[in-house]
Formats: structure tokens, C-alpha cells, sequence
């Protein structure tokens, strides 16, 4: 029997990547504006380790999302709302949105590999330091970091106003990813 | 071959009021904006330490590279101990304790309010006394928070209060749309 709407994995991990999204989003906005770091202005350590943490599981939580999105495909949208330019703006946006976050994640890490900064994840595991400190790579990472991500904030902008249209006009799309 | 639907249709004809639709989405994207400043200002107050070095003017390490990695100037890379130091100076000896406090439930509560958002979309009737409670609790939150930073002194006030106010009349809004919703309902 096929769902009408998501797979509960996939809800749950819907809205856990929506929350993380944006307060990696606002939370970097600030911390960018924290002294740079020294062996006495310790400001960025925490919140720096934090921000590689959350885009590390972001990475891995949107691929067993898509896993899941994929095992378990919900039937397809009968709503006469949903009119054939929306369908294709609804895809192109969902597939663009899934590379820009892995490639923001990605871009984001190798950044940081090559800054010379080691990551431990959730002050756990040391991951391996295949990287080494390179200047140049390091800051051609964190300009495709920092573009991929407004690229990415553009993207959810259109994601939640796509949203926000069917929700108002409740033909019953945006709860294929709220029924539980 | 045709597809057999579940036992959890979703048809355009199921679905709840439109006030609970309207409210269940501004409760979602609030709620996930609002968990995202309450946690960053967690992070911040817990950043922001007491006695730490932008308070004794430990000058920056503004090496050149680093001004060009991050694409700030010597000014700009100087003013950043300057900022901090401001809000480590200007905040009382409570605040910062108090704000992490009130900040972390206020993230806790934000999240609940993203579920709560959902509850409303998918509207059932025993949604509404939680949504009151939770609405309630991040009204009682930005009260709380609004008095803390008026009585914290000009330069926090300056920093937290506009926003303060603004969510303040955001969650009074859905409170009144919450109830005006509720008592337009049949019995």
C-alpha cells in the first residue's frame, strides 16, 4: 500500500534539517562578527565546532532522507490545485535544493579541512585530518561555501513560500509532510 | 495497475478550518525562525564570558591573511573585540545566566510550537489547548525577556528590545487568531 503523504522518517528529518538549517543560518551571521581567533580570544572555538558538527550531520541526515523519500515514495499529488507549471517548479526546486545543501555542506568541510582546524564530531570523534593548511584552497572553499549557502537561503525562500500557497489554499500538499 | 491508498487519505475535503491552516503555518515558519534566534542567543551568552580577553584589550591577531580569508579590514578586524567587549560590559552580573536560561526554554518551546504549527494544519479539535498553552508560554517568554533587558541598561536595551517587541505582538496575534478561530467554530 502506498502513503498519501511522506514516510514518518522522512517527516522527522524534514523538519529537523528546516530548524538546523536556519539557525546555521542565523547563528553564522553572528559568530562571523566573533574576534578572530588566538591563543587568548577563544570567542569562535565553540560555536565554530558546533556549526561543522551540524553541517556534517545535516549532509548525512539529507541522504537517508533521500533514501527513505525514495524507498517510500508517496502517491502522486492529485490536487486540481497543483497546476503543471507548479509541479515542475515544485521538482526543479526540491532537486536544486537537495544538491545546493550537500553541496554547501561539502564545501563547507573541505573549507575547513584545509584551514588547518581539526574537527571533532560532537566532541567525540576526531575525524581524520586528511587535509593540510592551505591558504588559497581554503578561502576558494569558503567563497563556494558562503555563495551555495545564499544560493541555499534563496531556494528555501521559495520552498516555504511554495509552502506557505498550499497551505493557504488547502489542497492538502503541504500535509503530505505533516500527517504522521 | 492501480494504487491502493492508505488508511490516511489526504483529500483536499478533509481538511480543517482555514483559520487553523493559516495559523498551523505561521506557528511552522515562526517557530523554526524563533528556535534558531533563541538557540543562537544561547551560543551567544555562552560565548560572551565574563573576564575573557576582549575585556582586557588583548589586541587581536589581525594578521593580514586572515584579514584577506575573511574580506574585513584592519578597522573592522579591531572592532570585533570592540563588540565584544561592549556586550560583556554592559550586561549585568544576572543577565547572562538569566538570558541563557530563559533563551534555552525559549528554544525548547519554539520547537514545540513547530509541532503545535503541525497539529493545526492537520487540524483536530484537542489541538487547540495546547497551541494556547504554547503560544502563552513564548508570550510569557518575550514578557519576561522584555522586562530582564529594560531593567539591564541602555546599551542591551538598544541590542534586544525592538526585537523583543516585535515577537511579543507576533505571538499575541496568534493567540488572538488562536481563540477568534476556536469560538468561531460550532459547538
Amino acid at each position: 500500500m502506498q502513503r498519501q503523504g511522506y514516510n514518518k522518517t522522512a517527516i522527522f528529518m524534514h523538519w529537523f534539517m528546516a530548524i538546523s538549517i536556519f539557525f546555521l543560518f542565523i547563528s553564522s551571521w553572528w559568530m562571523l562578527a566573533l574576534p578572530l581567533p588566538s591563543e587568548e580570544y577563544r570567542y569562535r572555538v565553540l560555536p565554530f565546532q558546533l556549526h561543522k558538527n551540524l553541517g556534517i550531520t545535516i549532509f548525512f541526515v539529507l541522504a537517508i532522507l533521500l533514501y527513505v523519500r525514495f524507498k517510500h515514495r508517496p502517491a502522486p499529488i492529485t490536487s486540481p490545485a497543483m497546476t503543471p507549471w507548479m509541479h515542475k517548479l515544485a521538482i526543479f526546486d526540491h532537486v536544486v535544493l537537495y544538491i545546493t545543501i550537500f553541496a554547501c555542506c561539502l564545501s563547507g568541510y573541505l573549507s575547513s579541512a584545509y584551514s588547518g582546524w581539526t574537527t571533532t564530531l560532537w566532541w567525540l570523534v576526531d575525524l581524520p585530518d586528511w587535509g593540510y593548511e592551505n591558504e588559497e584552497l581554503n578561502i576558494f572553499y569558503s567563497d563556494v561555501h558562503l555563495w551555495t549557502c545564499w544560493i541555499l537561503l534563496a531556494l528555501v525562500s521559495v520552498h516555504i513560500s511554495g509552502a506557505i500557497y498550499h497551505a493557504f489554499r488547502r489542497d492538502g500538499v503541504v500535509r503530505r509532510m505533516i500527517r504522521w | 495497475m492501480e494504487t491502493m491508498h492508505s488508511n490516511n487519505p489526504i483529500d483536499p475535503g478533509t481538511e480543517g478550518p482555514g483559520w487553523a491552516s493559516w495559523l498551523g503555518i505561521m506557528a511552522i515558519a515562526f517557530g523554526i525562525y524563533l528556535a534558531a534566534v533563541h538557540g543562537t542567543e544561547v551560543l551567544s551568552q555562552i560565548v560572551y564570558a565574563p573576564d575573557t580577553a576582549a575585556v582586557h584589550d588583548v589586541p587581536i591577531d589581525c594578521e593580514e591573511e586572515e584579514l584577506v580569508e575573511e574580506g574585513i579590514s584592519l578597522e573592522e578586524c579591531n572592532l570585533m573585540g570592540t563588540t565584544a567587549k561592549n556586550v560583556i560590559l554592559s550586561s549585568p552580573d544576572w543577565f547572562r545566566s538569566f538570558h541563557i536560561g530563559l533563551s534555552a526554554i525559549g528554544t525548547i518551546i519554539a520547537i514545540v510550537s513547530v509541532f503545535i504549527g503541525i497539529a493545526l494544519v492537520d487540524y483536530r479539535k484537542g489541538v487547540v489547548v495546547p497551541a494556547i498553552l504554547t503560544f502563552g508560554l513564548l508570550l510569557a517568554i518575550d514578557i519576561i525577556g522584555f522586562l530582564a533587558v529594560v531593567n539591564a541598561g541602555p546599551l542591551l536595551r538598544a541590542m534586544y528590545l525592538s526585537d523583543t517587541l516585535l515577537w511579543s505582538l507576533i505571538h499575541l496575534i496568534m493567540i488572538a487568531g488562536l481563540l477568534a478561530g476556536f469560538h468561531s467554530e460550532p459547538e
